[in-house]
């Protein structure tokens, strides 16, 4: 498995889970709850977006593997 | 008038009476009231008794001396709504048996008590060590509290300085296969999405005995059938296990990356999530 595949992995694994997230952040009635999960949105979208940006990088660099 | 139609009237009256002027008087227990208010409750009772079996052969007398017995313990009620001397005076005060772990036993002698009533009343408290025993007093109903010392007493959360998430009541959304909508709507959701929720378990709504969302939103379900095996929501766990594999994934990557650049972002969003981790954790483990 090459690194970008792995990478690639974690990456859906996280938006998988952020969408976990948003669903209870969504459905939990109180508040404070509420805003733990929404910050929680917010710090998991920044990791995806380095994520993404360092994919990008990855794929410029092994671009054999683009794709893959 | 025949004498058992006069009874039958009576009866019928004062029923109604009696019932009116006890819910009036307002919501008590009958086990945490003071001897007084006992007395009172009595005195009613027994008027109402005498007078439907035709014993105070006056009806009027009989009314009037009920219905002392019923003001009175309302306009004392609502006096000592409105002042604490009042209150004091009719309720009687609460005495203070045991102060700083020390028996106070002039105290016990004022209400009468014996150092094995104090013994015993501790113990049905769950009490078996005076030594363990900061502060006890007796309220003005005759009811025994206890505060323990701050070592012997039950550990909290907030003593474990760990967090926890706030409980709130879960609401019943289906009784009997019938769903509950005023429960439901309480939440915020409808039919629909119980209906999608049973989908996904694969039950028929006339299986399900109880059902229950809880504070997150998920529903728990008690089946007729207890030969059926229902999958009790494990979203939570699994995110938090799906949260700590992506933390432990960007620990690997930063690890494995030769690029400076790449390393310390790798390390940065790996502390960002554990952060995240450890805030989400009272959430979603309990």
């Amino acid at each position: 498995m090459t690194v970008s595949s792995k990478v690639k992995q974690t990456l859906a694994n996280l938006k998988g889970t952020q969408s976990t997230l948003r669903l209870y952040a969504i459905q939990t009635i109180d508040e404070n709850t509420k805003a733990t999960y929404e910050e929680a949105l917010v710090i998991t979208n920044e990791i995806i977006k380095d994520l993404e940006e360092r994919l990008k990088t990855l794929e410029f660099e092994e671009p054999q593997y683009k794709g893959y | 008038m025949k004498n058992w139609i006069e009874i039958l009237i009576r009866s019928i009256g004062l029923f109604f009476i009696t019932f009116a002027a006890v819910r009036i008087m307002g919501k008590r227990q009958i086990a945490k009231i003071t001897p007084f208010q006992f007395v009172y409750y009595t005195v009613i009772a027994i008027l109402s008794a005498l007078i439907s079996v035709n014993l105070i052969k006056n009806l009027a007398f009989g009314l009037i001396s009920l219905g002392v017995w019923v003001l009175f313990p309302i306009i004392f009620d609502y006096l000592s709504l409105k002042s604490k001397y009042f209150h004091d005076l009719i309720n009687g005060k609460e005495t203070i048996l045991v102060k700083q772990g020390k028996v106070m036993e002039e105290n016990l002698s004022q209400v009468r008590i014996t150092g094995e009533e104090l013994l015993r009343e501790l113990r049905a408290k769950n009490v078996f060590n005076l030594a363990d025993v900061e502060f006890a007093i007796m309220e003005a109903t005759g009811e025994m509290n206890v505060l323990l010392k701050s070592d012997k007493k039950p550990v909290t959360p907030h003593d474990l300085g760990k967090q926890v998430a706030p409980q709130s009541e879960p609401q019943t959304v289906i009784l009997d296969g019938n769903i509950l909508d005023e429960a439901l709507s309480n939440i915020g959701l409808n039919q629909g999405w119980l209906k999608t929720q049973l989908n996904a378990l694969g039950v028929p709504l006339n299986n399900v005995f109880i059902g229950q969302v809880d504070a997150s939103g998920d529903l728990y379900i008690d089946l007729f059938d207890d030969s059926i095996q229902v999958s009790q929501p494990k979203v939570k766990e699994l995110l938090y296990a799906n949260l700590e594999k992506i933390q432990a994934d960007l620990i690997t990557f930063s690890l494995e990356t030769q690029n400076q650049k790449a390393k310390s972002m790798y390390t940065n969003d790996a502390n960002k999530l554990q952060e995240v981790i450890h805030k989400l954790k009272p959430y979603l483990l309990h």
